[in-house]
C-alpha cells in the first residue's frame, strides 16, 4: 500500500467519525439490513424511497448513507432466507438453498452467525480491490474522449442488458425505452423541449425519484401482496446457538476467501453484480467439492461462499461508478443520480476533485461493516420478530412514504401522479417478465450517452469511423460486438433446443 | 394462441408501437446532420432501435409456447387508487386526513376488516406526522385549509 491510499484513508476516516456523517451511516445500514431482512422491499426501492431525503443532506452525508442501505441490505438478504426459505432480494435467493436446511435442522443460529462473518470477510476484500483498482482506472479514464465514453457507456449498457436478464432482446429494448426516457426535457445543446406534450413539469425532465419509485417501489408492493402469506419462523435463535464449532468454521475459511474473490470479480464488471457473484460462487464451490451432494442439505460452505460473493461483489460495483461515473447497474445509477442531484459530476477527476468525497465513502465502508457486524449478530432476535409482522400492515405505510417521498422533491403532487402511472406500467412489465433495472440505467445514462454522441461527431466532422479509429474506443465496440454476437449464439442454441424437445414430445 | 408466450408477444407489440410513436413524434424536432445532431437525431434513431427489438421479441414468441400471464388486478387497483388519492386530496385535506383515506383505501387489496383498516390509517397518519412534519420539518398543508383558516 503506497502513502497516498493510507493519508486518502485517514482523511477519509477524519471525514467519517464526526457525530452528524456516523448517524448518517448508522441509519444508512441499520435500514439496509431492515430491508434486507424483509422480503417484499429491497434495497432499489429503499434508495429510490430515500433519495428525496438526502436533498436535504451533505453530499458526502448523503451518499453514504444511501450506499449504507445497499450493502446493509446484502447482510440482511439471507436471514429471511435461512429462517423462511423465502429470499429477502435476489442475491439471497442462494442463501435457501443450504441455508434453510440448516435452520431445519436447529442450526439456525450458526447459520445466522457465520453468513454475518462471511459478509463481512466479503466486504473487506471488495473494499480492498475498490481501493487499489480505482485510482488506476481513473487515470487511464482521464486519457478519455468523447467517443471513448460514447463507447463504454455502449458497452456498459449492452453488458448489463445482455448479462444479467433472462432474455438479452428484452434487457436491450429496457434500456432503449430508458433512453428515450432520458429526452424528456430540454435539450442541453439546442434548447428545445422534447417529449413534454405541453405539460410544464416535464420541461425539467423526468424526475429520477419518480422513475425509480414507480419501477420499482409500487410493483414490488402489488406483486407481494399476491404472494404474502403468513409466514412461519423456524425455531429460536438465541445467542448462545449462534457459536460455531471449530470444524464449523474451519470449513468455511477458504470458501469465504474464494466467494470473495469471485465476487470482487464479477461486481465489478457491468452488468454482472452481487446476485450473478453469489451463483457463480456456490456453483464453483460445489464443483471443488470432496462430496458435492451434500449441497442443498445444510452444507456450510454453501452459505458462506455465495455471502462473501454478494457482499464483495456491492463494494467492487463502485468501481465503475466511482472510477469513470459509469454505474454497472440500477443501483449504482441511482448513487450517480444521488452525486448530480447534489452537483457533483461523477468521472475519473472525482477522486482527485472530490478526496473528501472518495475516501470518506471508503472509510464509511469499513465503519460501517463494522456497525453490521455489531449490528447483526446481537439483534438477530429483532430481525425475526420483525419477519413476523404480516405484510398487509406493512404495505399501506410504505405506500404513504413513497407519495410523502416523491412530494418532497419539489413539494408538488405532480410527481406523485408521475409515480401512478410509471407504476402501472412498471407492473404491467413485471407482469409480462420485463426487468425494469435496465431502464433505470438507460434513463440515467441516456443525457450523458447523447451529449458524448453529438459531440463526438461534431469532432470527427460527421465521421462515425472516429468510434473505430481511436484504439481505446474501438476495444469497448469490439467486445460489445462480441457480447451481442455471443448472445444472440445462446438464444439461438436455447431455441433450437427447445423446439427439439417440442418435437420430441409430439413423436 | 392461448398457449403462446402472452407476455413476450405483448411486451414487443408494445414496443413497436413505442417505436413507431417515437419516429413520428420526433419529426417535431430538428434532425440536424451527423456533423451538426439536432435534437431530433437521438429519439428517432432509439425509436427504429425500439422497432426492431419489439418485433425480435414478439415475433418468435408467436412459435413457442410460454407461462400464462398472472395479474393482481385487485392488488393493482386498490394500490395505484391509493396512491392517486394521495395525490388529489393532499392539497385540499391535508396530510393527516389524506393519509388515512389513502392507507384505508389502498389496504382494501388485502383482507383487512374495517376498523382495523381505520386503526392502521390513524397509526401510519401518526408516523408521518412523527417523522415528516416533527423529524424533517417537511412543508405541506397538514390538515384540510377550511380548518386552518
Amino acid at each position: 500500500m503506497d502513502v497516498s491510499v493510507i493519508d486518502g484513508l485517514l482523511g477519509g476516516l477524519q471525514t467519517v467519525l464526526t457525530p452528524q456523517i456516523l448517524l448518517y451511516c448508522f441509519f444508512g445500514v441499520f435500514l439496509g439490513t431492515l430491508v434486507g431482512v424483509l422480503p417484499g422491499i429491497g434495497s432499489l426501492a429503499t434508495i429510490s424511497l430515500l433519495l428525496p431525503i438526502t436533498y436535504h443532506l451533505p453530499p458526502v452525508g448523503a451518499i453514504i448513507m444511501l450506499a449504507g442501505v445497499y450493502y446493509g441490505a446484502q447482510y440482511g438478504g439471507s436471514t429471511a432466507s435461512i429462517l423462511l426459505n423465502l429470499p429477502g432480494h435476489a442475491a439471497a435467493v442462494i442463501a435457501c438453498l443450504d441455508g434453510n436446511p440448516m435452520a431445519k435442522q436447529g442450526k439456525a443460529g450458526i447459520a445466522l452467525f457465520m453468513t454475518t462473518i462471511a459478509s463481512f470477510v466479503g466486504s473487506m476484500i471488495g473494499l480492498v480491490a475498490l481501493i487499489m483498482f480505482s485510482p488506476a482506472i481513473a487515470q487511464l479514464g482521464l486519457k478519455f474522449g468523447a467517443a471513448e465514453y460514447f463507447s463504454m457507456m455502449l458497452l456498459g449498457l449492452i453488458a448489463a442488458s445482455t448479462l444479467a436478464s433472462g432474455s438479452p432482446a428484452k434487457g436491450l429494448a429496457m434500456v432503449a425505452v430508458g433512453l428515450l426516457l432520458g429526452t424528456i426535457g430540454t435539450d442541453v445543446d439546442s434548447g428545445t423541449i422534447r417529449f413534454s406534450f405541453g405539460v410544464l413539469e416535464l420541461s425539467d425532465g423526468l424526475s429520477l425519484v419518480a422513475l425509480a419509485m414507480g419501477l420499482f417501489g409500487l410493483p414490488e408492493i402489488i406483486n407481494s401482496l399476491s404472494n404474502a402469506q403468513d409466514t412461519k419462523v423456524q425455531g429460536k435463535v438465541t445467542l448462545r446457538s449462534m457459536i460455531p464449532s471449530r470444524q464449523e468454521v474451519k470449513q468455511s475459511a477458504m470458501p469465504m476467501l474464494r466467494g470473495s474473490g469471485v465476487g470482487g470479480f464479477f461486481g465489478a464488471l457491468p452488468g454482472t453484480g452481487p446476485a450473478i457473484s453469489s451463483f457463480m460462487a456456490y456453483a464453483v464451490e460445489k464443483k471443488i467439492a470432496k462430496d458435492p451432494s451434500r449441497f442443498g442439505k445444510g452444507a456450510i460452505e454453501g452459505v458462506t461462499a455465495p455471502e462473501s460473493a454478494n457482499n464483495a461483489a456491492a463494494q467492487t460495483g463502485f468501481v465503475p461508478t466511482l472510477s469513470l461515473g459509469i454505474p454497472g447497474d440500477a443501483i449504482m445509477a441511482l448513487m450517480l443520480g444521488a452525486l448530480i442531484i447534489h452537483g457533483i459530476q461523477p468521472g475519473p477527476m472525482l477522486i482527485t476533485d472530490q478526496p473528501a468525497l472518495f475516501w470518506g465513502l471508503i472509510a464509511s465502508f469499513i465503519v460501517g461493516n463494522i456497525m453490521l457486524v455489531i449490528l447483526n449478530i446481537p439483534l438477530i432476535g429483532l430481525w425475526v420478530s420483525i419477519l413476523k409482522i404480516p405484510y398487509r400492515l406493512l404495505y399501506p405505510a410504505i405506500l404513504i412514504f413513497i407519495c410523502l417521498g416523491t412530494y418532497s422533491v419539489t413539494n408538488a403532487v405532480f410527481n406523485i401522479y408521475v409515480v401512478a402511472i410509471v407504476g402501472a406500467l412498471g407492473y404491467l412489465m413485471l407482469v409480462l417478465r420485463f426487468d425494469a433495472a435496465p431502464l433505470l440505467l438507460g434513463f440515467v445514462l441516456g443525457p450523458l450517452m447523447e451529449e458524448n454522441l453529438r459531440r463526438a461527431m461534431r469532432l470527427s466532422r460527421g465521421d462515425p469511423m472516429t468510434f473505430l479509429e481511436r484504439p481505446i474506443s474501438a476495444s469497448f465496440i469490439a467486445v460489445a460486438a462480441a457480447i451481442l454476437l455471443w448472445s444472440l449464439f445462446t438464444v439461438f442454441k436455447k431455441f433450437l433446443r427447445a423446439r427439439a424437445a417440442e418435437q420430441d414430445r409430439v413423436m | 394462441m392461448r398457449d403462446k408466450d402472452i407476455g413476450d408477444i405483448i411486451g414487443g407489440l408494445l414496443l413497436v408501437a413505442l417505436g413507431i410513436f417515437a419516429v413520428i413524434y420526433s419529426q417535431n424536432y430538428n434532425m440536424g446532420r451527423l456533423q451538426m445532431m439536432g435534437p431530433g437525431f437521438f429519439p428517432r434513431a432509439l425509436g427504429y432501435i425500439l422497432i426492431v427489438l419489439g418485433i425480435i421479441i414478439a415475433f418468435p414468441a408467436f412459435l413457442r409456447k410460454g407461462p400464462a400471464v398472472k395479474v393482481n388486478y385487485k392488488g393493482a387497483f386498490w394500490v395505484i387508487l391509493g396512491l392517486l388519492t394521495f395525490a388529489f386530496t393532499l392539497d385540499h385535506l391535508g396530510l393527516i386526513l389524506t393519509t388515512v383515506l389513502a392507507v384505508v383505501i389502498a389496504s382494501c387489496a388485502s383482507t383487512l376488516g374495517w376498523l382495523s383498516k381505520l386503526y392502521l390509517g390513524v397509526s401510519v397518519a401518526a408516523i408521518t406526522y412523527a417523522i415528516f412534519i416533527l423529524g424533517l420539518s417537511m412543508n405541506m398543508p397538514v390538515w384540510p385549509t377550511l380548518l386552518t383558516l
